[in-house]
Parts: C-alpha cells; sequence; structure tokens
C-alpha cells in the first residue's frame, strides 16, 4: 500500500468485510432479537465505510492528535465464538475485540509508515477504530453490565 | 368671628417654611429597612413550581402560572408564582413556607405606575428594579413552618436482623402515619414522576383523614401492588418531594404500605367494590410478575377472560424469586396476589411458551396477548476462569435462599456489582453467616441499587469496595475456595454527560480468597420462544421490545412490558406497563387501535 486510496480502500474492504460477518451471522443465529441486534451492528459498519468513502473525496478523518478514550473493558474479557446460539452478551464482546484488532492494526502500520502522511493517515484510521470501539464498550457498559 | 378665627390661617403658613414630614420622590427616597417585607422576590432557577405559596395565601394573591421559556421537568411543575398587589397584605407567610427559599421579599416598598395591571406580576421573571436587592424579608435559618424532619421508620437493629429473615422495616403505626402524612404540602410533583402516577396527595390526605378504606381505593386506581411497592417500591417519587430541599422528603412508600398495613385482605372485595361483568373476549399473559399480574387485574375488572402462563410454581416473578423476605414478606406479597386472583385469573403455572405452550397458539387462541416476561438471565462476567464452580449467580442465590434451599454460599464471599440484586445477595450471605465484601466497578454514589438498600447492608457489615473491576477468577489452594483478581479503576467523565465511567489501571491489581464469588452485574432478557415467522415484525433495541403506543407492538394483537419492554426496570414501571397495556388492549378490542 503506497498511495492514500490504496490505504483507503484497504480500510473500506475491511469495513465491508466487517459488515458481511456480522450479516453471515445475523443470517445464522437462532434467536428473534440477535438477529436485530447484529443488523444494527453491521448498519454501524457500513456508516464508518461511508465515513470513509467521504475521506477519500476529501473529508477529514479524525486528527490523531484527538484523544479517544479507551475503557479497556475488550481487555480483560475473554474471547467468545460467533455461534447461532449467540449472546448479546457475546456478540458485543466480539465487536468491541474486531474494533480492538483493527485499532492495533492501523496503530501498528502507523508505527512502520516512513511517510509523514501515511503515518498521519494510518493514525487517522486508528483513531476512528478507536472510536468504534469506544462506542461498543460504552454499550456493553450501559447494557450488560447495569448493575455495575 | 373672633379674633383667634381671623389669624389661625396666617399660622398655616408658618408651616410652609419648616421642613416637610413627606418626602419627594424620585429626588428623595428612604430605603426601607433591612428586613421590611417589601416587594417579592423569586430566585425562578431554586423555584420548583410546588405552589405551596399559593396554598397558604390567605388573600387568594398569589396564583400559579406558566412562564415562557420554563418546561416542567422532573420535580419541577414549570409554574411560577404570580402575585396580585390588589389583594396581597405582605404577611410573607408564602416566605415562610416556601420549600425551596426560593421566595423572598425585598425592602423596597414604593411603586409608581400609571397602569394598575402592572400590579400583577410573576416575581423573578418580570423585570423589576427590586429583582437583585439583597436586603428585604427572609425566613431565618432557625425556625420552619413545615417540618423538615421525617418520622423514623421502626426497624430491626442489625444484629436483630441479621440472625433472621424477618422483615427488618416494621412499619408505622397509626399515629407515625399520621404526623408523617402531616408533612406533605400536597403539591404533586410527585404524581408526575411516579411511573405509575399514583394520586399520592390524596391518599396521603387519607390517612390524615384516618380514613384508610379510601386510601386502598385511591391505590387501587393506579397499582394493585401497594403492599409490595408500600415495602420495596424505588419511591423516585420521593426524590422529587420538594420538602427535601430543606430537609427531608416524604416518606411516601411508607405511607402507602401503612393504609395497606391497616386493612385486612379478607375486606379488600366489599371496600374496593369490583365487581366482574364478562365480556367474552379473552387474553393470555405471559408472566405473574408486577407487570403480567397488573395487567390482569385491569382487564379482569373490565370483564376480560385472563388466563396467566407462568413458569415458576408461584406467581410473583422478581418479587417473590429475586427479593429477600426480610424486604418483602411472603404474606405480603400474596396479600396483593391472591386478590388479583380472587377476581378470577387463570393461573397455569409450570408452564413455559416455546416448551409447553407454542407462541403461535396464544396469538390464535386469544384475542390479544401481554407479555411481561421480565429479565432473568444473568449476565456472565466473562473474564478468565468465570466457570469455576465457586462462582455462582446473584440471581440464584436468591432464587434458592426463595425456595428454601441453601444456597452453599460459605463463610467468606465476595459479591461483585452495586445494584439491587448484588445488595441483596450479600445480605441474604450475611444472614447465611457469611462475612462478605462487595466489589463494584464505581462509586458508591453510582449505585443502581436503592440508598437504603446500600446502607442497610453496609449497617449489617457488608464491606463496599469500590472502583473495584474483575480481571480474572482463579482456582485457591483449597479446591473449595476460589481466588479472584481485581483491578483498581480511575473514574472518567462520561461525553455523554452519564455516569463516569471506570477505567482499569492495570499496575494495581490485588488478589483475594474467597469461599465463593457471587456475580450479580446485570440481567438480560430469553426471548428465544419467539418464531422467526414473528420476530421480524417486531422492533427490539438492546435485547428488549420497542413497544408503540399503549405498549403494543407491530403484531396488533401482541403488547408488551415490563424489564423487558422498559429501561427503567423496576417493579412500579412494570405496574404501570401492565396498567397501561391493560388500556391499549381494551381501546384495541375496540377497534379504537391501530397498530
Amino acid at each position: 500500500m503506497n498511495s492514500v486510496d490504496e490505504i483507503l480502500d484497504f480500510a473500506i474492504q475491511r469495513e465491508q468485510e466487517a459488515a458481511d460477518f456480522y450479516d453471515g451471522l445475523a443470517q445464522r443465529v437462532e434467536s428473534a432479537w440477535m438477529k436485530e441486534m447484529l443488523l444494527s451492528f453491521k448498519a454501524e459498519e457500513l456508516r464508518h465505510k461511508g465515513k470513509l468513502k467521504s475521506v477519500k473525496k476529501g473529508e477529514q478523518l479524525l486528527s490523531s492528535s484527538q484523544r479517544v478514550q479507551d475503557l479497556k473493558i475488550s481487555d480483560y474479557l475473554v474471547d467468545v465464538q460467533p455461534t447461532p446460539d449467540i449472546t448479546l452478551q457475546d456478540a458485543m464482546i466480539i465487536a468491541m475485540k474486531r474494533e480492538k484488532m483493527a485499532h492495533r492494526l492501523y496503530s501498528d502500520l502507523a508505527a512502520k509508515a516512513q511517510d509523514p502522511q501515511m503515518q498521519e493517515l494510518f493514525a487517522g484510521l486508528a483513531k476512528e477504530e478507536a472510536r468504534h470501539k469506544l462506542y461498543f464498550e460504552e454499550q456493553y457498559d450501559e447494557q450488560v453490565m447495569r448493575d455495575n | 368671628m373672633s379674633l383667634k378665627d381671623f389669624i389661625s390661617p396666617f399660622y398655616v403658613w408658618q408651616r410652609a417654611f419648616e421642613k416637610p414630614y413627606t418626602q419627594k420622590r424620585p429626588l428623595q427616597e428612604r430605603p426601607g429597612a433591612p428586613r421590611y417585607r417589601g416587594f417579592h422576590v423569586n430566585v425562578t432557577e431554586e423555584c420548583v413550581g410546588c405552589g405551596t405559596c399559593e396554598s397558604i395565601c390567605q388573600n387568594h394573591a398569589i396564583d400559579m402560572v406558566a412562564v415562557e421559556g420554563l418546561e416542567p421537568g422532573p420535580g419541577d411543575s414549570g409554574l411560577r408564582p404570580k402575585f396580585d398587589y390588589g389583594r396581597c397584605c405582605w404577611c410573607a407567610l408564602c416566605v415562610d413556607i416556601c420549600t425551596t427559599r426560593s421566595l423572598r421579599l425585598s425592602n423596597h416598598y414604593a411603586w409608581i405606575t400609571e397602569d394598575p395591571t402592572d400590579f400583577n406580576f410573576v416575581a423573578g421573571n418580570d423585570p423589576m428594579s427590586w429583582n437583585d436587592e439583597p436586603l428585604g424579608y427572609r425566613r431565618d435559618d432557625d425556625y420552619h413552618l413545615l417540618r423538615t424532619e421525617r418520622i423514623p421508620m421502626p426497624m430491626l437493629p442489625p444484629e436483630q436482623g441479621l440472625v433472621s429473615f424477618d422483615e427488618v422495616m416494621r412499619g408505622y403505626n397509626e399515629a407515625e402515619a399520621q404526623n408523617e402524612a402531616d408533612r406533605c404540602v400536597e403539591c404533586g410533583l410527585c404524581v408526575a414522576t411516579c411511573p405509575a402516577h399514583m394520586s399520592i396527595p390524596d391518599y396521603i390526605r387519607t390517612i390524615r383523614q384516618g380514613d384508610y378504606e379510601q386510601g386502598l381505593r385511591i391505590l387501587y386506581e393506579t397499582n394493585p401492588f401497594s403492599a409490595t411497592c408500600g415495602r420495596i417500591c424505588t419511591h423516585r417519587c420521593e426524590e422529587v418531594c420538594p420538602v427535601g430541599h430543606q430537609g427531608d422528603p416524604l416518606a411516601i412508600r411508607w405511607l402507602k404500605r401503612a393504609i395497606v398495613d391497616r386493612i385486612p385482605r379478607e375486606r379488600y372485595r366489599e371496600i374496593l367494590g369490583d365487581e366482574i361483568s364478562e365480556n367474552g373476549k379473552r387474553v393470555a399473559i405471559v408472566g405473574a410478575g408486577p407487570g403480567g399480574m397488573s395487567a390482569a387485574y385491569y382487564l379482569r375488572r373490565q370483564g376480560y377472560g385472563v388466563t396467566l402462563f407462568e413458569a415458576q410454581q408461584r406467581a410473583g416473578g422478581m418479587l417473590r424469586y429475586g427479593v429477600p423476605a426480610y424486604r418483602l414478606p411472603d404474606d405480603q406479597l400474596d396479600k396483593d396476589i391472591e386478590y388479583i386472583r380472587s377476581l378470577g385469573v387463570e393461573m397455569r403455572f409450570n408452564t413455559r411458551i416455546g416448551r409447553d405452550v407454542q407462541f403461535s397458539e396464544l396469538l390464535d387462541g386469544y384475542d390479544a396477548v401481554f407479555l411481561a416476561i421480565g429479565l432473568n438471565v444473568p449476565s456472565k462476567l466473562r473474564v478468565e476462569g468465570e466457570e469455576h464452580p465457586r462462582v455462582l449467580s446473584g440471581l440464584q442465590v436468591l432464587d434458592d435462599v426463595a425456595s428454601g434451599r441453601d444456597p452453599g454460599v460459605g463463610k467468606r464471599v465476595a459479591v461483585i456489582g452495586g445494584g439491587n440484586v448484588a445488595m441483596d445477595a450479600a445480605r441474604v450471605s450475611r444472614r447465611l453467616g457469611a462475612d462478605v465484601t462487595i466489589l463494584y466497578r464505581r462509586r458508591i454514589v453510582d449505585m443502581p441499587a436503592d440508598p437504603e438498600e446500600i446502607h442497610e447492608a453496609q449497617a449489617e457489615g457488608c464491606q463496599i469496595v469500590t472502583q473495584a473491576i474483575p480481571v480474572k477468577v482463579k482456582p485457591a489452594p483449597n479446591p473449595e475456595q476460589v481466588s479472584i483478581v481485581w483491578g483498581e479503576a480511575e473514574m472518567v467523565a462520561d461525553a455523554k454527560g452519564g455516569r463516569p465511567r471506570p477505567v482499569l489501571q492495570e499496575d494495581r491489581l490485588h488478589e483475594e480468597t474467597y469461599d465463593s464469588i457471587v456475580s450479580a452485574i446485570g440481567q438480560g432478557g430469553n426471548l428465544d420462544f419467539i418464531p422467526a415467522e414473528y420476530r421480524d415484525r417486531i422492533e427490539f433495541k438492546w435485547g428488549k421490545f420497542v413497544p408503540g403506543e399503549y405498549q403494543q407492538t407491530a403484531l396488533q394483537k401482541l403488547f408488551v412490558g415490563g424489564d423487558i419492554a422498559n429501561n427503567t426496570a423496576d417493579a412500579i414501571s412494570a405496574i404501570e406497563d401492565g396498567h397501561h397495556a391493560a388500556r391499549g388492549i381494551h381501546k384495541f378490542l375496540a377497534g379504537e387501535l391501530d397498530a
């Protein structure tokens, strides 16, 4: 990946893959409301994809200097498998961990990039993923750990 | 005419050269005394529009009026006092009674205007020159027209409560109830905040009058679980009681109980006068918790045949299996439930939808269906090692105790969570002889549990460790025990203005060993019984129904309510959902409600 467009295409592709992942899981789940829930995750990923497409057309990404809170919830939760009988709690854990992995990927790429423009772009993408992760962590905090 | 008569007018002229007693305004202002009872000032931001000033005014000089730009909200009627200076006598009773001390008098006393309607004004809102005047009359700190201290609720001392499951709160006697009822200012702010919009000032008045039968009738207009709510209601009404601004809010929950405690269950039918005239239509209700039973009551009163499906052996839902007897004795819950059942509700216990009866059978076989299945699936910790056999669920512990089983918590217990389930699991464990530590991720002030429950848990010896995040569960050297690793949390502000959020500090970890770890971090619902052909037509969000008007769903015959369909997840909201759904079902079956 050498150009800004190539990197953005890569990121857009990853968002689409995430949307496909949730869509595929939504088709497999057994419970009535989980499907609804997973489709909302899919919609969230497609919204991110749309955001990146706008960036490709000239809109600004989050600045790499902008701070995004890390609640670290996904850091101490176990990995779970996307099974057809998945619960809301586990689906949210998967979502948090996927965003965390994406954040780490872009952070690593930013660290390895030589070109300052590329560095800034990867760092901006990492911030975007951190923001997505924060969204899911906040929802987990509010919906799953209501009493904690 | 005498000489004196002739000369005396000239003496008057002599006065013309003396200093006059009257004053020339505005050239000569004479300020009022520092505590003069002059024109009214009201600090609009502090006023809650309770209208106590209007009630006490003997001259009817005050009207509570809507003010442009001020919206009603929790604990604020949005109204403000408008004064009529054609009637006011500046007695200042309004200032003395003001619940928030927002109302006072300035020391301004002269007001000249050509328009007499100017003398009707909204103090603090209309732009008067004395609005910022610091001097003038205000109530002294050391006296109140209102009684600011609550009549204490007699309760078992902690050391006595700990050795049994006897009810801790003993209830007001008649004199105590009447004295507490006397504190009510009848503003009605509580009515707007109560999810069921109970007529609180009206039933409190019946206590003052000693007319408990009328009190019971008022309670049942909106709440058929009054013995229960008189004990364990989340009492949000009390949070907005204006008397609480200068002291203790009214003990509204205990007063509700005071009415019900004085009337035996056998007299309910005679007092309430519920006569059932069958209308031939049938409604299925799923879940015999407060939401389902409330709907059953109001539907029966309208003549609907009601069949109630309940997975457990007994009715009550979380009230029976999740609230310990020391807070809500079985006989008091049964007092509410048995009256509803006595109206002719068909109960089908041990019946699970999806297993014993299919969801489609309900929709096909009944004119309408109301689902109030609650939240009964505990959230898991989902940290490493959680599957250890000494990690128990708070709901299971409470269910065991309610069902007469020993939950086997051991002698040293860690309870994780800060809600009512956590507090109850902790207090139950104390009663079973355990030393209890409660680990909570946030601060005590953030706990969703009832503050009184938190206080009682502490009084009974439960130790609360705040800002403690569970990180890992490990086997202990003794296989009958379990260890937990928890980390200290730092609180960060929530960008959306919600509760501050805890963030783990990885370098500050602690490890402790216990006989059991009781997890009570939250609950979810189980909606798996709804088949695919229906699910796509129903709106859900975060695992809960999103009902429309009158609790109706897009499946026209299906109404939903209670914890599985609201965000407050307490008994009084479920009761209101049931009542609301009963009204909706009645309208729907009368053809007055479309999906």
